[in-house]
């Protein structure tokens, strides 16, 4: 099970418009929307805000991985955004965030999101992963980055 | 030599709920003795953690429902086990997934280990990180993968 195998074209966002944390994961999970596996979209972004709320997932090199386990989604979900200017996430390092991956899962999918999550943080550990994906001007782009370094 | 013991690897999916079903037929046709392990995954909780994309609070939360999940899975099997007339010990392990079960096998003088279908692997190091492959290679007792569900419900009714 890859990154690449749920991580979908339509689901990149290449430039944010938002310049917020809150307005970040908002913009994120509505793009997720199309998918027709959120059952209700503003407990699906509250369940995200209280995560953050227990400690930032800014986890540092120009990253950020907003998460929740929640009945308001059904199987998993994943959508990438991409800030040039960098938002605030109060992240671990103080840094700005340019890249981001947002995830949900309902709770009886728990073990496939603990594999995506250490698979995505397992790729993002890579300086030159990052550093491509922060270059990439096309969704296209994004997948296929993933595709190479998954090695499918 | 007799095959007394046998284990099967459960993870909670469908998938090895078929696992579990011929793991069912292959001890009741040789009257051997059955442990149905599943593992939690501490270690991906704790990789997780240290990686900074959990927090304490919430590996501990993960940690409580993925036992409340591992738990009602096994409740499962036991009594389709009870059902069959299967002689079957349910155990839930925390770890890694297949150091506890290798070290269950050697620990319990298991004779025959059954897996789930392998995943595809996508390049040599997936070898390194896929439980079943581990197991597979690692295992010091021969090991039977699951294959082909039609079949096993076909033998699991014959029993």
């Amino acid at each position: 099970m890859k990154i690449s195998d749920y991580l979908k074209e339509e689901f990149c966002i290449m430039e944010l418009k938002s310049q917020t944390k809150e307005d970040t994961i908002r913009e994120m999970v509505e793009i997720l929307n199309k998918t027709g596996k959120i059952k209700d979209i503003d407990k699906f972004i509250k369940d995200i805000l209280d995560r953050e709320s227990l400690g930032s997932t800014g986890i540092g090199h120009n990253v950020a991985i907003p998460h929740a386990r929640t009945d308001a989604v059904s199987g998993f979900l994943i959508s990438f955004g991409k800030s040039i200017k960098g938002i605030d996430f109060k992240s671990l390092d103080g840094e700005p965030v340019n890249l981001v991956f947002l995830m949900g899962t309902n709770p009886s999918d728990l073990n496939l999101y603990l594999r995506m999550l250490a698979e995505l943080s397992k790729c993002l550990m890579d300086n030159s992963f990052r550093k491509a994906l922060f270059l990439a001007n096309k969704p296209e782009e994004i997948i296929s980055l993933f595709k190479k370094f998954e090695g499918v | 030599m007799p095959i007394r013991n046998i284990l099967v690897a459960l993870a909670g999916s469908g998938a090895s709920f078929i696992t579990f079903k011929y793991a069912l037929y292959i001890s009741k046709l040789l009257n051997a003795k059955l442990f149905a392990i599943y593992v939690i995954d501490e270690k991906t909780l704790t990789d997780l953690l240290k990686a900074n994309v959990f927090v304490q609070k919430e590996v501990e939360e993960y940690k409580k429902d993925l036992e409340n999940q591992g738990n009602s899975f096994l409740e499962r099997v036991k009594n389709l086990s009870q059902q069959k007339d299967v002689d079957c010990r349910a155990v839930l392990l925390k770890g890694s997934v297949h150091d506890e079960i290798l070290n269950f096998a050697e620990k319990e003088s298991i004779d025959l280990i059954i897996i789930g279908e392998l995943k595809e692997l996508f390049s040599r190091k997936d070898i390194f990180y896929q439980p079943e492959e581990r197991i597979l290679r690692d295992a010091k007792c021969p090991v039977i993968i699951v294959k082909n569900q039609d079949l096993v419900e076909r033998l699991f009714k014959e029993i």
